[in-house]
């Protein structure tokens, strides 16, 4: 298209009338901004030693409880037959869903040139890490002899048996696999140039030996840059993929398999929109509260806020789209099963409650982002997104166990019901995600700095010739 | 003595550009800069070259794909053939997922090793952590390395010399010092 086709500049569309929030608030010269942001992690807020012991003691409750299911065997939870897929498939499901997010903002937005991504990246990244290692921990306790998990590795064992790669199950290795590895290299990539300002500018001499090693050896010099911005945007082009493919191949062990509830097509799209729309909403919940201690408001400003609501807005449609097609597919295919299931046992069963809880939580209470005044005020924002969050992890739990509690034989039917250790291993990995990421907020610079500072210049230059 | 390499300290993104392109007017072939975050801009005056990682970053991935279709092929349909209700051994639809995710996990790990070995990275030091100030480099300064290529002995050179340090100054520079190659380069 020629420039001449582009509409006539007007009031409400032109350079330098961009009529939302800036994305970044006067935030000084490239000296400040380094040192303001370097600084809250030199001088971390007093609170943070109390937090870290308070979510380190539930990270010993998490301890325990595997602990104890290890030495005990996983009868202590309370999967039983039929429902064999409970709490632990449950709770991967929700926390690999979470990661989404993360990679949505950093792969996604970087692609697409988005200039709000990098105040929130770094944050959003590690978010998705440390969701990741909590999910990981399921299967590989579900399986119930972890010290075996290596069986699901190809090597060549003695015993002669390869692993079965028709199985969805081998397929879940390799991705969730791929994508912790992934999210580790392009989040370590983009924290090097940061990791290199915390050395040179770090009071302390052993602090900054320390931030030497992890900088490993970085002098940004132009043709490092060079090569430094085409991996980031390879890391991010591979990255992107991710983003669909690891729920999808997620939702394929449940779609694969011929339970009603479970067997439909749609599950792949309808479980990464679910990912991306649980994942915005832990960004809000982490970055709401990080922001108001931190002071970010002149860096993560409305315009993140709002966009991120947004997001949520959207991913929720989708989520809720999905919801209506399950259903009317299921009436659809005249298949009494899936009828039953559907339109009989998920609203009106014993789990019913559940079913009515989502609603609440995922299309009624995402609602209320139509209204500009709503994305835009932290507290709001915050509840709404705890809300998404009990929802997504209700849809997850009850998605997982109504099918296999109301499956094809009546006189199988039954219900589950968690046990003590279930639950502890639910707030255990929750107490150990807020864990990581205290640490996190403890010793590595959380706003990625020099991308920032490039943000800024570009920005000034934009206006300069706006 | 060795060659001699001009250090010029700039401020600002725009001085610093404005300044490569009026030394790589001047004709100085070699010239590198110390920048606290990427400058694309930079690249055209310093004559960064095409990188090769692209490349690298394909093959790689394509190599873990097929390494890991030909996994699950030998393993699966070859050394051990399981029928199970008459499926296929050699199942194409089935062997999507994993081969796809290898070969992300392939090219990503080729990204950031080919970022870091093209840098000679991972190292604990470099001689340019020496020269005085480096640590604002990483902050707000911006570095431009000149080159000059003539002995330092030569009389017409000495000339020279002090025409590339009055540019420099000129173009904005705030200070601009002189470093041997080893103190720059290794």
């Amino acid at each position: 298209m020629s420039a001449g086709a582009l509409p006539r500049p007007t009031r409400a569309y032109g350079p330098g009338l961009d009529p939302e929030p800036p994305v970044l608030r006067d935030i000084g010269s490239d000296e400040a901004i380094t040192d303001e942001l370097l600084g809250k992690v030199l001088h971390p807020p007093k609170w943070l030693k109390w937090a870290l012991l308070v979510t380190a003691g539930g990270t010993g409750l998490l301890l325990l409880a595997v602990a104890y299911t290890l030495v005990t065997g996983i009868g202590v939870w309370g999967n039983d037959i039929p429902i064999a897929w409970a709490f632990a498939i449950t709770n991967f499901v929700w926390w690999i869903g979470i990661g989404h997010a993360g990679t949505f903002i950093s792969a996604f937005l970087l692609l697409l040139e988005q200039k709000w991504r990098t105040s929130i990246n770094r944050f959003a990244e590690a978010m998705t890490l440390f969701a990741v290692v909590q999910a990981g921990l399921f299967p590989l306790l579900h399986m119930g002899r972890p010290w075996f998990f290596y069986w699901l590795v190809p090597y060549p064992s003695t015993m002669g048996v390869w692993p079965q790669f028709r199985s969805a199950l081998t397929w879940d290795v390799v991705a969730v696999a791929t994508y912790l590895l992934v999210s580790i290299l392009f989040w370590y990539l983009g924290l090097v140039p940061d990791l290199a300002a915390m050395r040179d500018r770090a009071p302390e001499r052993w602090r900054r030996r320390v931030y030497a090693v992890f900088a490993l050896g970085w002098y940004g010099s132009a043709r490092n840059w060079s090569r430094w911005r085409i991996g980031y945007g390879l890391l991010g082009g591979l990255a992107a993929p991710l983003v669909v493919s690891v729920h999808s191949i997620v939702s394929s062990d449940f779609a694969i398999a011929l339970v009603p509830g479970w067997h439909s097509t749609i599950f792949p799209p309808y479980f990464v929109a679910g990912a991306i729309f649980s994942g915005f909403a832990m960004v809000v919940t982490l970055l709401v509260p990080a922001r108001h201690v931190y002071g970010l408001q002149h860096v993560v400003t409305e315009r993140h806020l709002d966009n991120i609501g947004k997001m949520l807005l959207a991913t929720g449609w989708m989520v809720l789209w999905s919801y209506v097609v399950e259903i009317w597919s299921a009436w659809y295919s005249g298949d009494t099963f899936e009828q039953y299931v559907y339109l009989v046992a998920r609203p009106f069963g014993p789990y019913g409650f559940l079913f009515w809880t989502v609603l609440a939580c995922n299309c009624l209470a995402p609602q209320a982002l139509w209204w500009r005044r709503v994305r835009r005020s932290p507290l709001v924002l915050w509840f709404i997104a705890g809300a998404i969050q009990v929802g997504m992890w209700t849809e997850r739990f009850f998605l997982i166990v109504t099918s296999q509690s109301r499956g094809f034989l009546p006189s199988s039917w039954n219900l589950y019901r968690p046990s003590i250790v279930d639950v502890s291993l639910l707030l255990g990995t929750l107490a150990f995600f807020c864990f990581l990421f205290l640490l996190f907020l403890r010793f590595v610079p959380f706003v990625a700095i020099s991308e920032l500072k490039a943000l800024r210049h570009e920005l000034a230059e934009e206006k300069r010739h706006g | 003595m060795g060659e001699t390499i001009f250090v010029a300290e700039f401020d600002s993104p725009a001085t610093i550009l404005a300044a490569a392109e009026r030394v790589r007017e001047l004709g100085f072939g070699e010239l590198d800069a110390v920048t606290p975050f990427p400058i694309a801009a930079l690249e055209r005056p310093l004559r960064v070259g095409r990188s090769r990682l692209r490349w690298a970053v394909l093959l790689v991935g394509l190599g873990a794909a097929a390494l890991a279709f030909w996994i699950l092929h030998w393993t699966n349909a070859v050394d051990y053939p399981l029928n199970v209700g008459g499926r296929p051994l050699d199942s194409y639809p089935t062997d999507v997922p994993i081969v796809f995710e290898s070969a992300v996990l392939g090219a990503a790990s080729a990204a950031f090793a080919g970022v870091l070995l093209g840098a000679r990275l991972p190292r604990l030091h470099h001689p340019l952590f020496e020269l005085e100030g480096f640590e604002r480099t990483t902050v707000d300064r911006f570095w431009l390395l000149v080159a000059n290529v003539t002995d330092a002995t030569d009389a017409a050179s000495e000339e020279e010399r002090g025409a590339l340090r009055a540019e420099l100054e000129r173009m904005g520079a705030r200070s601009v010092r002189t470093a041997s190659r080893q103190e720059v380069r290794p």
